[in-house]
C-alpha cells in the first residue's frame, strides 16, 4: 500500500516512464520514417520532463526575481536543470531536422517513405543485376 | 501554390504577420526580464516569416536562403565577438554596456546583444528548415 | 506476432522503470540532492552578478555563454547540412 501511495506522489515518473515507452513503440512497430522521427521526438520530450521534474520544489515561485535587493534563495525553484535542458532541445532540434532532411532525399530517390518498402526495391534491384 | 483568388487567406496573413514579428521581437528583447529569450523569440519570428512565405505563394528558393544563411552567419560571429570582449576585457564592456538596475529593459550588460544574436541565428535556421525541407519534396 | 513480443517488451520495460522509482528522489521535495549549494548560490547573486531578473537567462548567456555560443553553432551546423543534403542550385549554385 505504502509503495502504492510513494508512486501516487512520483507521479511525474510515470508520465515520463510513459511517454518514453509510448515513444519507443512507435519506434520499434511503424515502417514509416515519418512516424519513426515523430516516436524519438517524443522519447526526446519524456528524458527532458525527466530532468526538468526534478529541479522543481512544491509551493516556489518560478525563477523570476523580484523586488531587487535581498533575494531569499529559498523561495525560488532549482533553475539549473531548466538551463542546463536547453541545450539538449536545440540537439533534439537540430537531429529532427537532419533527419527530415534525409527523409526527403530517401522519397525523392525512391518515392517512398515506408522503410520495407525501400527494402523491397532494393532487394529487386540487386536481384535484376 | 496559392491561386490568385484566395483573397482571405492572403489578407489574414497579411494581417497576422506583423502582429506575430511584434510579439517574436518582444520575447527576445525582454529575454532578461521574462521567460523566453533568443531561442524562443527566434521561433516565434521564424513562424511569422513562414507565415508570410506560404501565404504569397511559392517564390524561388536560391537567393533567400543564401542571404538568410549570410545573416545567420554573421549573427553567430557577433555572438562570438561580444562575448570574447565581455572575456578579455571586461572593463571595457562594463564600460559600453552597464549592468544597470535590474529589471529595467537596457540592464543586464552583455546579455541583451547576445540574446538579439541567438533570436537572428534561430530565425534564419529554422527558416531554412522549412524552406528546404518543406518546398524541396 | 510482431506486437505482441513488442508489448511484452515493453511490459517488462515498464515493471523494471517503475521498480526503480522507490529509490528516487521524491518529487518535489526541497532536501533532494540536486537541490545543493550551486543553486542557492546561483539564485541570491545572479541579480547582482548579471543584472538580469530572470536567473534562467543569466546563466546561460553570462555564466554559460560559450555553452549557449556550442548551441548556436550547432544548430548553424544543422542548417549547414540540410542544405548541403537538400539544396539544388541553392547557395550560389547557379
Amino acid at each position: 500500500m505504502s509503495s502504492v501511495v510513494h508512486l501516487a506522489n512520483n507521479y511525474i515518473y510515470i508520465a515520463s516512464f510513459t511517454l518514453f515507452l509510448i515513444g519507443f513503440s512507435i519506434l520499434l512497430l511503424n515502417s514509416n520514417l515519418i512516424k519513426k522521427i515523430i516516436g524519438m521526438n517524443i522519447m526526446d520530450t519524456s528524458v527532458f520532463l525527466l530532468f526538468i521534474s526534478q529541479g522543481y520544489i512544491k509551493g516556489r515561485k518560478a525563477p523570476i526575481l523580484e523586488g531587487g535587493g535581498s533575494v531569499n534563495p529559498a523561495e525560488y525553484v532549482n533553475p539549473v536543470p531548466s538551463a542546463l535542458i536547453l541545450t539538449g532541445i536545440v540537439v533534439a532540434v537540430s537531429v529532427t531536422a537532419f533527419l527530415l532532411a534525409l527523409t526527403v532525399k530517401l522519397y525523392n530517390l525512391y518515392g517512398t517513405v515506408d522503410m520495407d518498402e525501400i527494402i523491397e526495391i532494393r532487394r529487386s534491384v540487386d536481384g535484376n543485376s | 501554390m496559392i491561386e490568385d483568388n484566395d483573397i482571405i487567406l492572403k489578407q489574414a496573413a497579411r494581417v497576422l504577420t506583423p502582429f506575430i514579428l511584434i510579439y517574436g521581437i518582444y520575447i527576445t528583447f525582454h529575454g532578461h526580464l521574462t521567460p523566453g529569450g533568443g531561442f524562443s523569440g527566434g521561433t516565434v519570428i521564424a513562424s511569422s516569416l513562414i507565415l508570410n512565405r506560404i501565404s504569397s505563394g511559392n517564390r524561388g528558393s536560391g537567393p533567400e536562403i543564401d542571404r538568410m544563411m549570410g545573416i545567420a552567419s554573421i549573427a553567430l560571429v557577433c555572438y562570438g565577438l561580444i562575448k570574447a570582449m565581455g572575456t578579455f576585457f571586461p572593463d571595457f564592456t562594463h564600460r559600453v554596456l552597464p549592468r544597470g538596475i535590474p529589471g529595467d529593459l537596457l540592464s543586464g550588460g552583455a546579455i541583451l546583444p547576445l540574446n538579439i544574436a541567438v533570436g537572428f541565428v534561430v530565425a534564419c535556421v529554422m527558416y531554412i528548415f522549412f524552406c528546404l525541407i518543406g518546398e524541396e519534396a | 506476432m510482431k506486437r505482441i513480443t513488442v508489448g511484452l517488451l515493453l511490459g517488462a520495460m515498464l515493471v523494471v522503470l517503475l521498480s526503480t522509482v522507490s529509490e528516487m528522489p521524491q518529487f518535489g521535495s526541497p532536501s533532494n540532492p540536486t537541490h545543493n549549494y550551486v543553486s542557492s548560490r546561483y539564485v541570491g547573486k545572479s541579480a547582482l552578478e548579471t543584472g538580469a531578473v530572470n536567473v534562467v537567462t543569466g546563466i546561460i548567456l553570462d555564466y554559460r555563454a560559450f555553452d549557449t555560443f556550442g548551441e548556436a553553432t550547432v544548430i548553424f551546423v544543422a542548417a549547414l547540412a540540410v542544405v548541403s543534403v537538400l539544396a539544388r542550385g541553392g547557395l550560389s549554385g547557379d
